[in-house]
């Protein structure tokens, strides 16, 4: 018995010291706030919150750049863990909190915050006009109204392995039946064509992404789709689908269970000659494996059309309408706009600057950036369908894992998106 | 307040002393609860309330749409796809119970048992039974993500090493498999808290009843039977409770290794990961969030949840009690 | 009891069988901790070709790691010992006392288990707002608390219906308040479940991040978890520097839990009748 006393009392007096510690510290940090905000009575701190806890170090350098212009601004990013990152910044804006300037999801995720009143439009920011229609339309409300400033885009397209490709003397494809038979040939050859695995929906949709667009007849189809002169059972979108359900045989061993770390391996480590994937991959692949050639070519049409790459802006940058210092985080996002932001952006994030017209000196994102300009088509199903819950984009990312499966038919897959897309898409409601 | 008065009188009558004293005492019982219910009161039943009310309204998006009484539960139930992601989600989670009951468990029986024998380095085997439990369950996710990977992970490098290759399988692409996999490793998580539990339970049932039972000539089965379970019933009652409770909340080791998809195609969907899909829509970005369904459906899954722990409640009691 | 010779030997193999599964990701994790990322993945269950301190090296210039650590430290302990005083004194009422309210404020309790509380973030994050807690730790202290005390509950009250009543009626008949006798009597014969009770909840709020995520903005106020957190990007994670956060985290714990299985969860028997 008497030990246990004993053990108590130790326990209580650390309680004690804690409390103690714990209340002391949190005084201190709050004088510590305030102090820095007398402290330089004019100088303005703005909050950055973005999902990219990978760019912490990336983001500063900017941000210093733009301090040197405007001494009396300073921007303090801070980064939540992605997939956590829409609920983070969702409650805190519906709590009347949440950061100065924020990262804002592309398309139907944006227009969400923008049409809830959560963010502040700037209609007449200075410098929008620099951005095609097409990049200004992903952060949008659903009335067409600008709240956010455009920071790069995404591409999603084929890497390859050069050296595999040089090994077994071939070339990029020019038509889809060369794609096919330079999949043929590296099955033979023992080297697993396609890096690509079904375990991870979103993988799934960003694969259609890519092959997609060459069997559906890529931009043509956009319109149609936007003028709801066609719909995702007609003949052209259900091919898309059986294309997709052809590459299997390309898959690896057992792709049902693999996931991205395992396929990206795969391609490192040179066992798999091509990985459909998006250009952030770039940066993380020269990071596994410094020695690997890396370079992508577009998809050849299999419908008679131009190869192309998918694009997308992949994230904005919009200001909180409960902000105090709204007039502050315009200055940010009009120096956005510039040449000068875009080219920092491109050298420091090797991404492909939303700027138009910015080179870099990274050769495969320059060559990217230039695709991205010339023989681009839109990431059909982020850019307009994914609304709903489940949303399109989720429906299609399911089924087709259940077509990998053998539970569902390429018919069903187009069905199911269909159907959720006839939900809220208005040129499929008349 | 009433301890200055205490004293006064106490002072002038002592004869007074002991009657307000034992009245003072018996009323300060009530006290005793009080601070696990503010807490618990202002930082989990409120905002739950709160949130509650939102069942009733049509809330797709971030705004708060109009008053529509139940008809979100009428949704739950009656429109596609709600209908059947919800049955088959229910069905995941019956099977999660009944799993965790045999698998964990059992095993956790067993194995406190075997401690409770006071076999060698018993101490150690309790340490390590519950290690996995210190684990982030992110990091759970990840390491089993590793073991249960079809190419190289630890599996199926052994089923390979004993000649099993026709054994091999992508465990967590497979829609025949994942959901079990998954359970299997949340038994694995959960084991040495359950042993504890257990253990705890055996090492208060006084030693001499268990003395005089073996006097008596009670033994194996018998011994198990009619002293050692029916004295472990308030142990057994709690792990079973809180394995229904927990199969029926199963969240974060199904996020952790396969999303908020229940993938691949719908098989590990459990209700919690549902209501997490509609109440905050898609994890990167895709799909809004339907915060009245998601509320809804939370509701169903409280209510469904709280009257069967009641009823177990009330017939392991009654056990209890009968021993 | 007698026993077959083969029971003991039968004991030990099961016992070997399962700690090795139990201990073997463990394992894991640590081995990891000591290779590169890239590493990792191309040889993922191999022995570290070189003991690389790289990822420790990284870890502790990418995040501030002792102030994370202390504010978990502080976090945990305090949100423990709140669930501890405020747990054992509501279980006890409700197991010794038979008021008639006493089922259904059981029931009460527990019900907080009953429901997924991310449903109820943002009234909560109002609240702590309004009460001047976000960026504080109090915010997670008292939400831990929140969180471990129905489980403490639960568990508490089974192992207080468990003892005798006949050591309280004792204690009663010398004049002792229930405090004491709670304190005195009751409590000291409760180690293991005490124990039990610290034990998992310090792990949960030692290990949580979605409420960390949520209140602390703040990278003074960050716990360990979340800070680990902010090692995964969106489509790539530095896996090594990871795992050696990861192990190190974990480190505090195994240690708590063995003085805890020490002090508070050996064998009662012996002790008991004292």
């Amino acid at each position: 018995m008497a030990k246990i006393t004993k053990a108590w009392m130790i326990g209580l007096l650390a309680f004690i010291l804690i409390l103690t510690g714990c209340s002391s510290d949190t005084d201190g940090s709050v004088e510590g706030e305030t102090e820095n905000n007398e402290e330089n009575g004019d100088t303005v701190t703005l909050e950055v919150g973005s999902w990219r806890t990978e760019d912490t170090a990336k983001y500063e350098k900017l941000f210093e750049a733009f301090n040197e212009k405007h001494p009396d601004i300073q921007l303090e990013f801070k980064p939540s863990k992605n997939t956590e990152y829409n609920t983070i910044l969702n409650t805190a804006l519906q709590s009347g909190e949440g950061p100065d300037i924020m990262q804002l999801r592309p398309y139907a995720a944006g227009a969400e915050l923008a049409d809830a009143g959560y963010l502040e439009p700037i209609e007449d920011l200075e410098g929008l006009d620099t951005f095609p229609d097409s990049s200004l339309m992903a952060a949008q409300g659903s009335d067409g109204t600008q709240y956010g400033v455009p920071l790069n885009m995404s591409t999603t397209q084929m890497f390859y392995n050069k050296k595999i490709f040089d090994e077994l003397g071939l070339e990029e494809p020019q038509t889809y039946e060369e794609f096919i038979e330079l999949n043929e040939t590296f099955k033979s050859e023992g080297y697993t064509p396609l890096a690509m695995g079904t375990k991870e929906g979103w993988l799934m949709s960003l694969m259609h992404g890519i092959v997609g667009p060459a069997h559906y007849g890529a931009n043509e189809f956009v319109e149609q789709i936007e003028n709801g002169e066609t719909d995702f059972v007609s003949d052209e979108y259900v091919a898309s689908i059986e294309a997709m359900e052809q590459l299997k045989d390309y898959f690896p061993d057992n792709s049902e269970g693999l996931g991205m770390e395992d396929i990206r391996t795969l391609f490192f480590t040179e066992q798999a000659a091509m990985f459909p994937l998006g250009s952030w991959e770039i940066e993380v692949l020269k990071e596994m494996n410094p020695d690997l050639e890396l370079d992508f070519f577009p998809m050849p049409s299999a419908v008679g059309k131009e190869p192309t790459i998918t694009t997308w802006v992949d994230g904005s940058y919009a200001i909180n309408a409960n902000s105090e210092h709204k007039e502050e985080a315009k200055k940010f996002l009009e120096w956005m706009t510039t040449e000068e932001f875009g080219q920092m952006f491109t050298e420091e994030f090797s991404m492909v600057s939303a700027v138009p017209g910015v080179e870099s000196d990274n050769q495969l994102v320059s060559d990217l950036a230039q695709a991205a300009d010339e023989i681009s088509t839109p990431y059909l199903i982020l850019v307009h369908f994914a609304k709903g819950n489940p949303s399109s984009k989720a429906e299609l990312e399911t089924e087709l894992q259940g077509m990998y499966l053998g539970e569902q038919t390429p018919e069903g897959v187009a069905e199911a998106v269909q159907k959720s897309a006839e939900g809220y898409y208005e040129p499929f409601q008349n | 307040m009433n301890t200055a008065e205490t004293q006064v009188k106490a002072v002038n009558k002592p004869a007074a002393k002991t009657k307000t004293k034992r009245k003072w005492k018996r009323w300060a019982i009530h006290l005793f609860p009080i601070p696990a219910l503010i807490i618990y009161g202002l930082f989990i039943v409120y905002p739950i309330l709160a949130a509650f009310t939102y069942s009733l309204f049509d809330w797709n998006g971030l705004v708060r749409g109009a008053f529509v009484g139940l008809e979100n539960f009428k949704a739950l139930f009656s429109l596609q796809p709600y209908k059947d992601l919800f049955w088959n989600a229910f069905q995941h989670n019956i099977l999660y119970f009944v799993v965790q009951m045999i698998v964990q468990n059992g095993l956790a029986f067993v194995l406190a048992f075997i401690i409770y024998k006071k076999i060698k380095g018993a101490e150690f085997f309790k340490i390590a039974f519950f290690m996995p439990r210190l684990l982030s369950i992110i990091v759970v996710g990840f390491l089993w993500k590793l073991i249960l990977n079809p190419n190289f992970g630890a599996l199926n490098v052994i089923l390979g090493k004993f000649g099993l290759e026709n054994l091999q399988k992508a465990w967590l692409g497979d829609p025949d498999t994942a959901l079990m996999a998954i359970i299997l490793v949340n038994s694995w998580f959960g084991l040495g808290f359950a042993v504890l539990i257990f253990l705890a339970g055996i090492q208060s049932i006084p030693h001499e009843l268990i003395e005089a039972a073996t006097l008596d000539g009670a033994k194996g089965w018998k011994m198990m039977s009619k002293i050692i379970i029916p004295l472990m019933m308030p142990a057994i009652t709690i792990i079973t409770v809180l394995t229904f409770i927990q199969s029926f909340e199963a969240f974060e080791l199904v996020y952790a290794m396969q999303g908020s998809q229940g993938e691949p195609y719908h098989s590990t969907d459990t209700l919690a990961i549902y209501f997490y899909r509609l109440a905050f829509g898609g994890t990167s970005g895709g799909g809004s969030s339907a915060i009245g369904l998601g509320s809804a459906l939370a509701v169903v899954l409280f209510l469904f949840i709280s009257v069967f722990t009641a009823i177990l409640l009330y017939f392991m009691r009654k056990k209890e009690v009968e021993m | 009891m007698k026993e077959n010779i083969w029971t003991r030997p039968l004991y030990y193999v099961i016992a070997f069988l399962v700690a090795s599964i139990s201990l073997y990701p463990l394992f894991l994790m640590i081995m990891s901790s000591f290779k590169p990322s890239n590493e990792i993945f191309m040889n993922p269950l191999s022995l570290p070709k070189s003991f690389s301190l790289e990822p420790y090296r990284n870890l502790i210039e990418q995040v501030p790691f002792m102030t994370y650590f202390y504010n978990s430290v502080v976090v945990s302990v305090t949100a423990v010992l709140l669930i501890l005083i405020c747990g054992s004194l509501a279980a006890f009422y409700i197991a010794r006392y038979t008021f008639w309210w006493n089922n259904a404020l059981f029931f009460f309790f527990l019900m907080g288990m009953m429901i997924p509380i991310k449903l109820g973030i943002v009234p909560l994050f109002i609240l702590m707002k309004d009460l001047g807690l976000t960026n504080s730790l109090w915010s997670l202290i008292f939400i831990y608390t929140a969180t471990g005390i129905p489980l403490s509950i639960l568990i508490l009250t089974g192992f207080f219906r468990t003892m005798p009543v006949e050591l309280e009626e004792a204690a009663r008949i010398d004049g002792a308040t229930d405090l004491r006798i709670l304190w005195n009597v009751l409590l000291p014969l409760m180690r293991p479940a005490l124990g039990t009770v610290m034990i998992i909840n310090f792990i949960q709020a030692w290990n949580d991040f979605f409420f960390p995520l949520i209140f602390i903005s703040n990278e003074m106020k960050k716990t360990i978890p979340v800070g680990m957190l902010s090692l995964f990007g969106e489509y790539s994670a530095d896996w090594g520097a990871l795992f050696a956060g990861l192990t190190l985290s974990s480190l505090p714990m195994m240690i708590l839990f063995f003085i805890a299985s020490k002090q508070f969860m050996e064998g009662l028997t012996a002790g008991a009748i004292k």
